[in-house]
């Protein structure tokens, strides 16, 4: 058979593969990437808690604690969502989907109660160095749960528009592209739901 | 009947989708292009317009270097107000050397160089189709595209670009008062946003390198059998993935504190007699996010020329590459120490001198792979039959400069030596020769050598070899001289107030006039390079069964050259060829070269 260029798929040919989808694995890479962002962040933090003479202590307000539960069970609700899609059970993973995304906005919002504890606490942005971190960095992930609700809306769009024509189906949900689509939107959450709970865990240690 | 077969085979294969035939207009063909050879293209162009600025402004600066009493009337025409009576204003001369520094480590010698080759080279030389993601490719030139505007925007605004180092230090860019410093306003802001702009397309990018090299290479082609290019822009990417994002978090750290009053940077600042509400930060914070990037950055400006330079020394002096393996490790070592060595740019800063003893001792050891890799290019060279044409001349002007270059750094790298040193010309010197000229020795190797394959026709020798001897000499008047002004600051605007510095004025001006003439030579490369994308000599190929004309104008052996003269999406036309060997037999076996794809032959001594 004689095969024209554009009719092949230019990634899809054998090769010599990590055994992992490319795009996948520059998720990876990004996800490298952004640890070392975060790890910037946090390192700066302890270096400036080390300056005593700066550094004013206080209790992290307890809406975290709500927030890391909202974001953990996001990651399940996402994790249940792809099992469905996976088994074609498309009845519940429109629904899932849904309720990761709401989860995603409540986090915002809880995050977005967080500063407004602190600020009854006394404790601005502008104020003592300490409360500008938790700003700083509940801020820079914030900005990284955002996109990741812009990705998950499109996704949600598409699988609502095409819930009724089992050919929209084929198109805009269930083919390869789309599921790997989907396995690196998971991929990502999971990540940034890793890196709060790691922030969590860092804020806890560290204001007390 | 076909169509339906390759979507079964898509489907079968579990990857994206079927691509359908399209017609490419001219938007996605010239402008949004998803083809990693146009993207190239695009970065190459975009970094040679960066270049021509870059370099012009560092010419208005040396004219006020080299002649402190002189005015230049025309200057006021073109510069209005920063250049009064046709003297470059204080401010201005800030701002140039600013601006010069950002837009030559960033603009020009990461986004240009990494993004051309890399783009270029990594699908080519490793027989892919494209890059991992083609979309994200295409977005990454997008956002270094919208990186370069608002940078050149910033030259247009009432209070001109930034003018506070291209290491941004606080506390003076920490806020936003133009009355210390015009380029702290608006224009400091526009630089930040530029750099975050650019850091974005340099992650983006980088993903898909790394992706594409360690999982797209065709059959056969193991990591062993990859030329030093391709090794050379992997750990390139590597290097940039992990050290941007500290500039990234550096960067937004400093716009907090500029735009939001925070103080993570700035400590009891007094103005005028009044002392300001920032309390607690450290300006030392920033050096150490900053130069977290800051050094792993110059080996991303530095390792990609070294990979271009031992390819090109390969294939023009038609002989193996001399410690492939050596290199291979080498570049690796490099990777691992240059994460190791950032506070040696910070000595002064009051830094535990035990501590900078640790960070000397990491520096002095880069001198080994760097050692390691002059020894294997000259010993590439030795005995080769070599072919003088201008990118061979080039690479080899790349090793004369990274040893002058490198050299001094040892003297540099020294904690005892450098608090001496600092913040003098000898710095200047230093880092121009061994990271500034030696890049872009590189970068031309590549351009010379790879012209043919990105647009079918050659330069003009004549013009490269003249810009060659141009630039080599030149590039040694400015720079080398400099190493002898003994104490002289950087960045002073003018020296005249120092009794001890009197006697360099005739070496200044003699820099200035050498500097004018290289940049008037780097005008040559830019005629011949356009000029030669239209009218250049035409590379002769052979016409293959499959319709499609073939030349391998430089005999070399990797793979970019088995594909046919015309650039199609999708570099083959049928099948990619297999990898029977590595990249560097020359003249072995009896043979003048053997392409990668040629199987090995019974009784063949296997390299590599």
């Amino acid at each position: 058979m004689n095969v024209t260029l554009s009719d092949k798929n230019i990634l899809s040919e054998k090769k010599e593969f990590t055994g992992v989808h490319p795009q996948k694995f520059a998720l990876w890479l990004a996800m490298a990437s952004m640890t070392m962002f975060f790890a910037s962040l946090t390192s700066a933090l302890l270096v400036k808690k080390g300056d005593f003479t700066v550094w004013e202590n206080f209790r992290l307000p307890s809406v975290f604690l709500y927030s890391t539960i909202t974001v953990i069970s996001m990651s399940i609700v996402l994790q249940y969502a792809l099992y469905c899609y996976r088994h074609a059970k498309f009845s519940m993973f429109r629904p899932s989907m849904l309720v990761a995304f709401l989860l995603g906005c409540s986090f915002l919002a809880l995050q977005f109660t967080g500063w407004q504890q602190l600020k009854a606490m006394g404790m601005t942005l502008t104020g003592n160095l300490s409360a500008s971190f938790v700003y700083l960095i509940t801020a820079m992930h914030g900005v990284h749960i955002i996109a990741g609700l812009i990705l998950t809306l499109l996704f949600i769009f598409f699988a609502i528009r095409s819930r009724k024509d089992p050919i929209y189906e084929l198109r805009d949900i269930i083919n390869p592209k789309r599921q790997l689509n989907l396995e690196m939107l998971v991929s990502y959450w999971h990540f940034v739901d890793i890196v709060w709970v790691y922030l969590y865990i860092f804020f806890r240690l560290n204001y007390q | 009947m076909q169509t339906a077969q390759s979507i079964e085979n898509a489907h079968a294969q579990g990857h994206s989708g079927v691509e359908h035939p399209h017609e490419e207009t001219f938007l996605t063909k010239y402008i949004f292009s998803q083809d990693h050879k146009m993207i190239s293209k695009q970065f190459l162009i975009t970094g040679m317009l960066w270049a021509i600025i870059g370099g012009f402004l560092s010419i208005l600066f040396r004219l006020q270097l080299g002649w402190p009493n002189e005015t230049f009337p025309f200057l006021e025409s073109i510069l209005g107000k920063w250049a009064e009576g046709g003297k470059i204003s204080q401010e201005f001369y800030n701002a140039l050397i600013t601006m010069h520094g950002t837009i030559l480590v960033f603009f020009v010698l990461t986004g240009g160089l990494s993004g051309t080759f890399a783009n270029f080279l990594i699908p080519y030389q490793i027989g892919a189709r494209d890059m991992a993601s083609p979309f994200v490719n295409m977005l990454s030139y997008w956002f270094f595209f919208s990186a370069s505007m608002v940078l050149l925007f910033s030259f247009f605004i009432q209070t001109g670009p930034a003018s506070g180092g291209w290491t941004a230090y606080p506390p003076l860019n920490g806020m936003r008062n133009t009355a210390i410093n015009l380029g702290s306003g608006l224009g400091f802001d526009l630089w930040i946003l530029a750099m975050a702009l650019f850091i974005i397309s340099v992650l983006l990018g980088g993903l898909n390198y790394v992706a594409t090299v360690l999982n797209l290479r065709t059959k056969g082609m193991n990591m062993m059998k990859m030329p030093l290019t391709i090794w050379a822009l992997m750990f390139t990417a590597i290097i940039g993935l992990l050290s941007f994002p500290a500039l990234l978090a550096g960067v937004v750290l400093l716009e907090f504190d500029r735009l939001l009053d925070t103080s993570f940077y700035l400590n009891n600042i007094v103005i005028n007699g009044h002392l300001l509400g920032y309390k607690g930060g450290s300006p030392i914070l920033f050096q150490h996010l900053f130069w977290f990037l800051g050094h792993p950055e110059v080996y991303i400006i530095i390792i990609p020329a070294m990979g271009i330079v031992s390819e090109v020394l390969s294939v023009h002096s038609r002989k193996p590459i001399f410690g492939y393996k050596a290199m291979v490790f080498s570049i690796m070592t490099i990777l691992i120490l240059s994460f190791l060595v950032w506070a040696h740019h910070m000595f002064v800063t009051g830094l535990n001198p035990n501590l900078g003893a640790v960070f000397a001792l990491f520096t002095l050891l880069i001198a080994i792979p760097s050692a390691i890799k002059v020894f294997n290019w000259i010993g590439t060279l030795w005995r080769g039959k070599i072919r003088l044409t201008s990118a061979a001349l080039f690479a080899i002007g790349f090793v004369s400069m990274f040893i002058s270059g490198g050299l001094t750094g040892i003297i540099l790298g020294n904690s005892t030596l450098d608090i001496q040193l600092h913040d003098t010309m000898f710095v200047v010197a230093h880092f121009h020769i061994v990271m500034g000229v030696a890049a872009f020795f590189g970068m031309f190797a590549g351009v010379y050598h790879w012209f043919p394959r990105m647009y079918g026709r050659f330069m003009n020798e004549t013009l490269g070899q003249i810009h060659f001897y141009i630039t080599l000499i030149g590039a040694y008047c400015i720079f080398f001289p400099m190493h002898f002004m003994t104490g002289l600051p950087r960045r002073y605007y003018s020296y005249a107030n120092f009794d001890t510095f009197n006697n360099f004025d005739h070496l200044a001006s003699f820099i200035s006039i050498s500097a004018i003439v290289v940049f008037i030579g780097q005008l040559i490369f830019v005629v011949n390079f356009f000029y030669s994308i239209f009218k250049g000599r035409k590379l002769e190929g052979v016409k293959h069964e499959d319709g499609y004309e073939y030349a391998n104008p430089w005999e070399a052996n990797s793979l970019e050259w088995t594909a046919p003269i015309d650039r199609l999406h999708g570099n083959w036309p049928g099948e990619i060829p297999t990898v029977h060997r590595w990249g560097y037999d020359y003249n072995v076996n009896g043979r003048e070269f053997t392409p990668q794809n040629e199987p090995i032959r019974p009784g063949e001594v296997v390299n590599g």
